[in-house]
């Protein structure tokens, strides 16, 4: 409900800009998991996460009862449910039994999940935690947002790494001792009913945020005050510590990744203005950079393709640390670097595109846009669209020499028009927005270019009406 | 610091393991084809479909008696006799040896498992386990099911092994371990109450120590899932796993009578005491001392294998410290792992600037060949740093593909191909010309040609597909494109040598024999538009050569090479 409204709201404030609105805030007490890792992602990447705010007490099952799969635990869940619903009026017996059984299945799995993502956060290389899932069935469930844990001591603790609250949803319902097991199991059930009862005198509570998590204490021994008092009013064992840590760590890590590639905008910006001077002497000679790069002949070309080659050194890094999601969850939504995706994208890879065609590379690895594209474009062009909020390959302009190409070649090849004219038409559609929209440079209509001297192949009748004419010289 | 280095996870993947419930799953299926051996049987194995899963688990278990049979002979079998395991040699460490006890026991039903393997394919998840010698058998097994999983999409086997003694040398360990995905393909349970998995490790095992003799020593691979009375923890550095085997062999005879009688351990009871203590926070307590996540860890795994119980004084263990050390190694041996795609950007543009190099030296209407090899100018100089550090690269990356087994190899090739064999032509021609550079030198081919251009080339031959397929394309992109044989200079300069000698009156007739062969070669490449027109550039080799040649020949001798040069065709070949 929330996100629908978040997703509105932008909507509302671009209608209306004159009213500044409260964004939504969204409580929730006990709550089960909602989305997996990629909506956690996705939250994130807006900045959104910090809208939603999760209470949980200790032990309370409910909210990790997704982290177990819904067919291990259906005939337990639905008698606890129905022992939880308020509205339920003959007194029910206290369901013992299913509360143990619930808890340890729950447990187990939860386990599996905890761990699972712990050796991930410790950087773990082997491939045997990837290996026991085609066997294993893992809850996808993953929590987002800030969680506030009760620890039922007059304390709350709040928590905003997800990595660290998955840890400790595990973690803070273990056991201490055996004996513990049946009583523990039973207030993993009632302890959803008291948030009212715990929460009563809020202002009595101490508050403590887990967020800086390197100075952990490790040993369970500290912990007469501070952070170390905190970890062990959770219960969080000595095994939970490292786990701990190594959430932490890993954002971080994720937070100096992002500082070495801020670091790299600088070469960027001289990559790019180093293209783009090369695009502009193209033009004072009335020809397209795309079609002076494809033929190469001069040293300003050759300068270029070195200019080329740097930046996708630089972007095909990032791109890597994206695919392993080695950089905060809020880059691909950084205005700056959208814009300068984009700009690289729109420079950049028509000149790819003409070494590709240039080096007859669609003969053996098929047309560019199927096979070739590399994906530090589709990448920065996933940027754009997602801060644009529209549909996928929409922003397909940086692609347009590769259309030409493959029209050429379908054109000389096959010879009859009416086969590609749907797509003749759709493009020239599309080209029409783009150069009007400024998405795409007037240096393509220049008389001697790849497109333009296509285009005249074209028959006469569809010239005269294409929506394009006006732009060529006939 | 990177991440890799902070932390130990060898608790958290136990943990996984445990909970996954797949040890329960298998030692379920152990247990229940015990209860089905014959007296006079000596292996059987058996083959379980899972309910409502996609996965098929395949168990081994062997006669207690035969067992401790086995068990007394401690042989290796050399690899040289085991035809059927040739495909995990590689070319750099060709041997190894795998133990007689377990190849025996294969032998007897490897007929059986053939058929049994040709009839399943790979699309399933199996699950391959075994008790003792029979975890040895299902090790093996699974050794034959990595040959044939190499296309994305298949599933990988998972082998899981229960008080398994080890059963190959340092050979096989290395086969094994320098491949990532295998290493972890291979699960190995062992108790600290079970003498059996290091039993062949021990250093009360006297056969087992034996340096002298012909024999290697016994070497672990894969994962092994070390577990106590306190709890379990993996391991996946093969030394780790040593030292760590070789110290529970230690501390387990202080507390025992040396000749206890051997008995098959029970894994059951030691699976339901880990499955059950998942819910428990655990007795481990570390000293306020330790501040670095990843000693913790160690010191957490140690506790719960049992080897961390006798200091309480704070005087540490040497154990944790070996460890530690192990980690780090085996760590940044993985970082220092050769990762091809890092530098080939870099590499892309030091073949942009080889490529403006060839096109200068065209329009000096020389060729870069010939540039280079006199070396006139400042840009000649220049081509000497990026040839190198793009040879450098490529030597590296086909050193890492000659270190692969033969198959993953393969998938490898294709991936880097097109780049290697355009290197090969761009590059190859230089160190031509720095051979003959060298006065009195012949033979670039069998002399002076690098191991890894032979092997680049030989690559591009197995993988059958010429890479620009029409003669007609050819045609079209000839001036753009390199010459394909990337030896066609070694060729004319021997030619030229031919030419030499011809003038000095020697070797008359076997000469004049060579250079009628390289007149045909060059028409063949001509004919196929394999060849640059940059060879017929006024000031290139092949042109002096021509020059020498059409001089000795005379204007009587007539060939098509003669015909195509005299009528200068050439010029229209382009």
């Amino acid at each position: 409900m929330t996100v629908w409204f978040l997703e509105n709201l932008e909507k509302f404030i671009k209608s209306d800009p004159s009213t500044s609105r409260m964004p939504p805030i969204c409580v929730t007490f006990g709550s089960p998991l909602v989305g997996d890792f990629i909506f956690n992602h996705a939250l994130r990447r807006e900045s959104w996460s910090h809208y939603f705010i999760h209470f949980v007490m200790r032990y309370d099952i409910v909210p990790r009862v997704l982290l177990a799969p819904l067919s291990s635990i259906e005939p337990e869940l639905k008698i606890i449910l129905h022992f939880l619903n308020p509205k339920h009026t003959t007194p029910m017996p206290e369901p013992t039994e299913e509360a143990s059984a619930l808890y340890v299945t729950v447990m187990r799995n939860a386990s599996s999940v905890a761990s699972h993502a712990a050796c991930h956060l410790m950087g773990n290389t082997n491939k045997l935690s990837d290996t026991l899932l085609s066997f294993v069935e893992l809850s996808p469930y993953r929590p987002f947002g800030t969680y506030v844990f009760c620890t039922g001591d007059r304390e709350l603790v709040v928590v905003k790494n997800p990595d660290t609250v998955l840890q400790i949803l595990f973690y803070s319902s273990q056991l201490s001792s055996e004996v513990e097991g049946p009583e523990i199991a039973l207030r993993s059930v009632k302890d959803h009913l008291n948030y009212q009862s715990d929460l009563q005198n809020l202002e009595t509570k101490g508050v403590a945020h887990l967020d800086n998590l390197q100075g952990l204490p490790l040993s369970s021994n500290v912990g007469a005050a501070g952070l170390g008092l905190v970890l062990n009013n959770l219960g969080l064992s000595t095994r939970a510590r490292p786990c701990l840590c190594a959430a932490g760590e890993l954002e971080d890590q994720k937070w100096r990744n992002l500082e070495k590639i801020n670091k790299k905008k600088i070469d960027i910006e001289r990559g790019l203005l180093a293209l783009e001077g090369y695009k502009t002497r193209c033009e004072a000679g009335r020809v397209s950079y795309y079609d002076a790069f494809k033929l190469s002949k001069d040293t300003d070309d050759f300068n270029a393709n070195v200019k080329r080659l740097e930046l996708a050194g630089i972007f095909d890094e990032i791109k890597e640390m994206l695919k392993r999601y080695e950089l905060p969850d809020e880059f691909e939504g950084h205005r700056e670097w959208i814009d300068i995706g984009t700009r690289y994208r729109r420079i950049a890879e028509p000149l790819d595109i003409a070494n590709y065609y240039r080096h007859l590379k669609n003969e053996d690895t098929g047309p560019y846009l199927i096979k070739g594209r590399p994906k530090r474009y589709r990448y920065t062009q996933r940027w754009l669209e997602y801060a644009l909020k529209i549909s996928a390959g929409s922003s397909g302009e940086s692609c347009f020499w590769a259309e030409v190409e493959e029209l050429c070649l379908r054109t000389i090849n096959m010879g009859l028009f009416e086969d590609v004219k749907a797509h003749i038409l759709s493009l020239e559609k599309q080209v029409d927005k783009w150069v009007q929209d400024r998405e795409l440079g007037d240096d393509i209509f220049f008389e001697d270019s790849t497109f333009v001297k296509w285009w005249k192949t074209l028959p006469q009748l569809h010239r005269s009406g294409s929506c394009i004419a006006k732009f060529i010289n006939n | 610091m990177s991440q890799f280095s902070l932390f130990s996870s060898g608790i958290e993947l136990a943990n996984l393991v445990v909970s996954s419930g797949l040890l329960k799953l298998s030692w379920d299926k152990i247990s229940e084809l015990y209860t089905e051996l014959n007296q006079s049987e000596e292996i059987r194995w058996k083959v379980y479909q899972q309910p409502q899963s996609n996965c098929i688990i395949v168990a081994f278990v062997v006669s207690p008696n035969r067992t401790k049979q086995l068990l007394e002979e401690e042989e290796l079998v050399p690899s040289s006799s085991l035809p059927f395991f040739h495909f995990l040699r590689t070319k750099i460490d060709s041997s190894f040896s795998i133990s007689k006890a377990a190849v025996t026991l294969f032998d007897c039903v490897l007929d059986q498992l053939s058929s049994f393997k040709d009839r399943v394919g790979n699309s399933i998840s199996m699950i391959i386990t075994g008790h003792c010698l029979g975890g040895s058998v299902a090790s093996l097994f699974t050794l034959c099911l990595l040959k044939s999983i190499n296309q994305p999409g298949t599933k990988r086997p998972l082998c899981i092994t229960f008080g398994a003694p080890l059963i190959g040398d340092k050979g096989l360990q290395q086969a094994i371990s320098q491949n990532l995905m295998w290493n972890s393909d291979f699960l190995h349970v062992a108790a600290s109450q079970d003498l059996v998995p290091r039993f062949f490790i021990s250093p009360y095992n006297p056969n087992a120590m034996e340096i002298d003799s012909q024999i290697g020593i016994y070497k672990p691979f894969g994962i092994f899932l070390l577990c106590s009375k306190y709890g379990c923890s993996s391991l996946e550095d093969p030394e780790a796993v040593s030292e760590v085997l070789v110290a529970m062999d230690l501390e387990i005879a202080r507390n025992k009578p040396p000749n206890e009688q051997w008995h098959m351990f029970d894994y059951g009871a030691v699976v339901k005491r880990l499955m059950s203590t998942i819910s428990f926070k655990g007795i481990s307590q570390l000293s306020e001392m330790i501040e670095c996540p990843r000693q913790a860890g160690i010191v957490l795994q140690l506790q719960a294998i049992g080897l961390n119980r006798r200091q309480q004084s704070g005087d540490s263990n040497p154990l944790i410290a070996k460890l530690e050390k192990c980690e780090e190694a085996f760590v940044s041996k993985r970082k220092m792992g050769f990762d091809p795609s890092k530098k080939l950007n870099k590499r892309k543009e030091d073949m942009a600037k080889l490529e403006w190099y060839k096109k200068v030296s065209k329009s000096e209407d020389k060729g870069y060949y010939d540039s280079y090899k006199n070396r006139g100018s400042k840009k000649d100089l220049h081509v000497v740093t990026f040839k190198k550090s793009l040879t450098n690269y490529w030597k590296e990356m086909v050193a890492e593909v000659e270190r692969m087994p033969q198959k993953e190899e393969a998938s490898f090739r294709t991936r880097w191909l097109y780049g290697g064999t355009n290197y090969r032509r761009m590059v190859e021609p230089l160190d031509i010309a720095d051979y003959y550079k060298e006065n009195g030198k012949k033979d670039y081919k069998a002399n002076g040609r690098s191991e890894h251009y032979i092997k680049l080339e030989k690559w591009l031959e197995e993988a059958g597909k010429p890479l620009s397929s029409q003669v007609i394309t050819r045609k079209q992109n000839v001036s753009a494109s390199l010459t394909e044989d990337s030896c066609f200079w070694a060729h004319v300069e021997e030619a030229l040598i031919q030419c030499e000698l011809l003038r000095n009156g020697q070797e008359e007739e076997s000469t004049r024999k060579k250079l009628i062969e390289f007149e045909e070669y060059v028409m063949e490449q001509i004919k196929e538009y394999a060849v640059s027109p940059e060879i017929f550039l006024g000031g290139s080799s092949f042109m002096q050569w021509w020059k020498d040649y059409e001089q000795i020949v005379g204007t009587s001798y007539k060939s098509q090479l003669t015909d195509f040069m005299k009528s200068r065709l050439y010029q229209q070949y382009h």
